[in-house]
């Protein structure tokens, strides 16, 4: 029940991930400003967050040494901290910039780096369980 | 009623939904793209329910939310609807009597019509309410629905693979 409902909490955390991306990437309506919708998302994030983290961590601390000697494990984890960090510097100030004084390549840039971290977080994620 | 049972032991029999099924491959590639793209599409449709009743990107009109993202939720359901067909169309007996699967298979049926009873009454007048921070009732509890059913989708997805009742 607690990988169940770890991923509800993934779906809504990625959701507000990619609605930004999108929207970086110029998939949404280009013309429509990023800011306001970066900073609420950035609002959900930080209570979807949460609710990944306290679904996720009781996971680990049950089978924690099966985890440990998890390869993929440990490359979802290396990933999860790239694109934590991610978020919180570049992207976070590229969203808020909306564009203004930057090439039109760095929010794209940004935004399919940003899609294809965290997909491979998710996917990381479920591949823990296949991968011996 | 006829049963479908002889339907899906003719499935499990066929040569490639065999290949597929005893592959060491098979199963961990069609589950994770499914459990990839179920999460990607219901977090997208979550976003746009958060906007819906009131608890998110308030100050964002709902049309410029849904609009663009409504191709992105399509191709996500697409594929999510695509693997998880191929899950069961592979393996159809394992999935049949799971009481989870049921549930999923009624709970999509329900988040389906709300997302059509929505788009055919309260979406049609959009224009009218778009930029509003609170949507009108109706809109909000189709909202509040849906959040609840996707949910409560990727919950009974994935206890499928525990056979309580079995």
């Amino acid at each position: 029940m607690t990988q169940a409902l770890h991923l509800v909490a993934v779906a809504a955390f990625l959701g507000a991930i990619l609605i930004v991306d999108l929207r970086l990437l110029g998939w949404g309506s280009v013309r429509q400003s990023h800011v306001g919708i970066a900073r609420s998302a950035q609002r959900v994030l930080l209570w979807t967050g949460p609710a990944v983290l306290a679904t996720g961590i009781p996971q680990f601390t049950t089978n924690a040494l099966r985890y440990y000697a998890s390869p993929v494990f440990a490359i979802k984890m290396g990933l999860l901290a790239v694109a934590l960090v991610l978020t919180v510097t570049l992207r976070r100030r590229v969203a808020a910039a909306d564009g203004d004084g930057l090439p039109s390549w760095v929010p794209r840039a940004v935004g399919a780096v940003s899609i294809a971290l965290w997909m491979s977080v998710a996917i990381g994620g479920r591949l823990v369980g296949f991968v011996e | 009623m006829p049963s479908i049972l002889p339907a899906l032991e003719w499935l499990e029999a066929l040569a490639w939904t065999t290949a597929i099924r005893e592959s060491s491959w098979g199963y961990p590639i069609m589950e994770t793209a499914h459990v990839a793209s179920i999460v990607a599409f219901a977090g997208l449709v979550m976003v746009m329910d958060l906007r819906l009743v009131g608890l998110a990107f308030a100050h964002t009109p709902l049309t410029r939310i849904q609009r663009p993202l409504f191709r992105w939720q399509m191709a996500g359901f697409g594929l999510s609807a695509a693997t998880g067909l191929l899950l069961f169309v592979v393996d159809p007996l394992r999935y049949y009597g799971n009481v989870f699967f049921r549930v999923k298979l009624v709970l999509l049926a329900l988040a389906g019509l709300n997302a059509l009873g929505f788009h055919l009454t309260i979406f049609r007048t959009v224009e009218r309410w778009d930029e509003d921070p609170l949507a009108p009732t109706t809109a909000r509890l189709a909202g509040a629905a849906s959040l609840l059913f996707w949910s409560a989708i990727i919950v009974s997805g994935r206890l499928i693979a525990y056979n309580w009742f079995d």
